[in-house]
């Protein structure tokens, strides 16, 4: 074995990759060959210090940088929800149509008896309502402008999203019309339920909270 | 700040408290708790810098780059399950990062010499004698930053950070051939550089 050979091989030879019989070549001719040897522990020198580098710190401006960048990137609530829901898709859940029939009902029933029984709870107080519209100004959380603001607010930022949402994914835009569907639908329960009982403030209240979701929800799916 | 305490320290038996695990962190920042996520930093931001800036081979962009992996951390934390510990999907995270910054700037990791050359594998004469000095870590580091891109990746990843040329050959899409053999030739060119010294 010649120096070009042994020093072509030192690398594989200082990792152990070598076969038997290349190793024994290789330190046949170290044996011999002063200037090899001196490459080698040079070479092992270099392997070993360089294990051994200690970690370096960047400046304490970095923190500060960072945490201000992720303050904008802080998920909304619907960013939040799409994370936990996409968390399912790991899951591996079979359910039949009539188990998701019986599911859905028994969360009907259970979401039925908690308003029931906070209705029990809570008196409701004398409001006043027209041609089965509620006057929103005897709500106690909802004044009319709120409502009015609300609803544009919700009319400016849907067309927004209609805008873009032809630029989403299926699954996205899935996602976002099944969330805006609920939303909706409890929108409608709520109406229905205040225009045969406008003094229900607990309506009132789900009412808000629908506004309030559904604008929470536009404002997230706006940016994608 | 009862929710911070209580994902920060993990309580075990006894009186004794023990600090909460990558995992536990991860899982707490994941669910909005910016503590937790300042906490993972704190813990792993110098392995972090060190590995950028020793890849970049300049302090310049590390700090930069060290940002934007953290940036990812925070969109990606989510996905962390604990598979494997949080130091390697870090790692991991990182190495991706640099790897698409030399992608964005251009940088040929296949053309690991100036020349662009791999067939010439010694540099020093072959029979000269003369050795490094004692290897110091400043003159080491400086030393691998001089080291052609290609070559630098492929030493790092190896001779600092532990990864074997597997690993290597399928995070720069090379053989593990080439990877063997760049790893060669950086030892060989910082043996050069450090006997220029």
């Amino acid at each position: 074995m010649g120096c070009k050979q042994c020093q072509e091989l030192l690398s594989d030879y200082i990792d152990g990759a070598l076969e038997l019989g290349e190793q024994v070549n290789i330190e046949r001719h170290l044996g011999d060959c002063e200037p090899c040897r001196a490459v080698r522990d040079d070479l092992l020198q270099i392997v070993h210090f360089s294990h051994q580098l200690p970690m370096q710190a960047p400046s304490a401006a970095l923190w500060p940088r960072i945490s201000s960048d992720l303050a904008e990137l802080q998920p909304t609530f619907w960013t939040r929800t799409l994370r936990w829901l996409a968390s399912f898709r790991t899951l591996n859940f079979n359910f039949s149509v009539p188990q998701l029939v019986a599911g859905v009902a028994a969360l009907v029933i259970v979401a039925s008896i908690g308003v029931m029984l906070s209705r029990r709870d809570n008196p409701q107080p004398e409001l006043t309502a027209s041609s089965g519209q509620l006057s929103m100004a005897d709500v106690r959380p909802l004044s009319q402008t709120d409502l009015q603001q609300l609803e544009k607010q919700i009319s400016q930022l849907s067309q927004t999203v209609e805008q873009r949402k032809e630029a989403w994914d299926p699954e996205l835009r899935t996602a976002f019309e099944r969330n805006l569907l609920y939303i909706d639908q409890s929108l409608v329960e709520c109406r229905h339920q205040l225009k045969d009982n406008p003094s229900d403030n607990v309506s009132q209240e789900l009412m808000l909270n629908a506004y309030r979701e559904k604008v929470r929800l536009l404002e997230g799916f706006e940016k994608f | 700040m009862a929710y911070i305490t209580t994902t920060l320290t993990m309580p075990v038996t006894g009186e004794r408290i023990q600090p909460a695990s990558d995992l536990e962190l991860a899982r707490a920042a994941a669910a909005g708790d910016s503590a937790a996520f300042e906490k993972l930093y704190e813990e792993h931001h110098r392995r972090v810098y060190s590995l950028c800036l020793r890849m970049l081979g300049t302090g310049t962009h590390a700090e930069d780059l060290t940002q934007e992996v953290f940036l990812q951390v925070y969109k990606k934390i989510g996905s962390f399950r604990g598979d494997s510990a949080f130091t390697t999907w870090l790692h991991r995270l990182t190495v991706n990062q640099v790897l698409m910054h030399f992608r964005r700037r251009g940088v040929k990791l296949e053309h690991t010499s100036e020349e662009g050359d791999f067939t010439n594998v010694v540099d020093t004469p072959l029979q000269s004698t003369r050795r490094i000095s004692m290897v110091d870590r400043l003159a080491l580091e400086k030393a691998i930053s001089q080291l052609p891109p290609g070559y630098r990746t492929v030493f790092v990843l190896h001779d600092v950070e532990g990864y074997e040329h597997e690993e290597i050959s399928n995070l720069l899409d090379v053989s593990i051939g080439t990877s063997k053999s760049q790893l060669h030739k950086a030892r060989m060119r910082l043996r050069e550089l450090l006997t220029k010294k």
